[in-house]
């Protein structure tokens, strides 16, 4: 829709309702597609620097890699540090490095699609860059996305970042064995996701003693 | 930070619409907000004044307007704003999905896009 209309001193003002955000939507629309057409389920995973997103998929592909078709996107990807344990078990892993440094995009994945044989995978996890803030403006294409938090951010975590968690499927809270030593209650941050999203399931987990893996492995397989 | 991401997208659109003919300088960009992205408007300020450093339309100026959140409950049929969650520690009280008259789960209908508005110009 165009009006334009003329002032005396010939300035114009043209009238557009054009997104800045649709051109990524759509392309994760796309990357959705071709998913689907292959039968293959995408699991993003959004958080901290260090709350355990990468330990916490690590300990998901040993503990499903037998059974399904795993594949990883890694867009932590400064170093392979992170992408190399998981390649130890055998299941394909991207690097994806991004520009910008803050988060990835539909593009960047729609890439990563393309470097991987989609044929014999049921699901693939993207861990998306370690930021609190990013990326939910921008979809991936994937089913679910999941926000891992860690006890050792202290109490306020989801009061303070409450953005991230309104576009969240899932909610992993990690490290719970440290719960009592760092003083935060699992309760009051899951009450907080609760007062933001209400239907948003948390599952609290210990990537060190492996409690609430399962659960993890459970709902994701049932996307 | 993904403010440079939306500001490039931005000024790349604005400087396409001024480079096409007739050739135009751009006085204005009203940029609409919704309340549900997390865009902070100083960090897209800054980054719009970086990302437009030399180009066609370097002089001009942003200016961003929010859109307020709306949510819609598919269990009770309630339509209208948010619930305010005002003591969480974010800058500003946060809009939740919560619905404000039964508890359950509300769905955004409203603010949760970045769009170009308006852009003013004078043509050369
Ligand atoms: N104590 C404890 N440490 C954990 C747990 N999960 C991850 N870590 C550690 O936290 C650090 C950061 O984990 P990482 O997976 O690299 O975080 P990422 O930056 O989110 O990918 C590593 O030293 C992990 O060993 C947990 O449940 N308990
Ligand atoms: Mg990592
Ligand atoms: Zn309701």
């Amino acid at each position: 829709m165009i009006k334009i209309e003329a002032s005396p001193e010939e300035i114009y003002d043209i009238e557009l309702e054009h997104s800045l955000l649709e051109a990524n939507a759509k392309l994760a629309e796309k990357n959705r597609a071709v998913l689907d057409r292959n039968g293959i389920t995408a699991i993003d995973f959004m958080g901290a620097i260090g709350s355990g997103k990468t330990t916490l998929i690590t300990r998901l592909v040993e503990k499903l890699k037998d059974r399904v078709g795993v594949a990883v996107f890694n867009g932590d990807a400064t170093t392979s540090s992170d992408a190399d344990p998981i390649a130890a078990y055998g299941v394909p892993v991207v690097q994806i490095a991004t520009i910008n440094g803050c988060h990835l995009d539909a593009n960047v994945v729609a890439k990563a699609c393309a470097r991987i044989d989609l044929g014999k995978l049921r699901l693939i996890f993207i861990e998306n860059i370690g930021n609190l803030i990013c990326p939910a403006e921008f979809p991936l294409g994937s089913k679910a996305r999941v926000v891992v938090v860690s006890v050792t951010e202290g109490p306020y975590m989801v009061r303070k970042h409450p953005h991230m968690f309104l576009g969240a499927q899932l909610v992993v809270i990690n490290k719970i064995e440290l719960a009592e030593t760092m003083d935060v209650s699992v309760e009051a941050l899951t009450g907080d996701v609760h007062k933001l999203k209400p239907d948003l399931r948390v599952i609290p987990t210990s990537c060190k003693t492996g409690a609430g893996i399962d659960d993890v492995a459970r709902a994701i397989l049932a996307v | 930070m993904h403010e440079l991401s939306i500001a490039s997208a931005l000024v790349d659109n604005v400087v396409k619409f001024a480079n096409s003919p007739p050739s135009k300088k751009v006085l204005k960009v009203l940029l609409q907000i919704g309340e549900f992205t997390c865009v902070e408007p100083e960090q897209l300020l800054f980054c719009y004044s970086v990302a437009t450093r030399e180009t066609s339309i370097e002089d001009s100026v942003l200016e961003i307007e929010q859109v307020a959140a709306e949510v819609r409950c598919l269990h009770c049929g309630y339509a209208g704003p948010p619930k305010y969650w005002d003591d969480a520690l974010a800058a500003k009280p946060v809009a939740t999905l919560e619905c404000p008259t039964c508890g359950n789960a509300t769905e955004v209908t409203h603010g949760h896009d970045c769009t170009i508005r308006t852009i003013r110009y004078i043509e050369q």
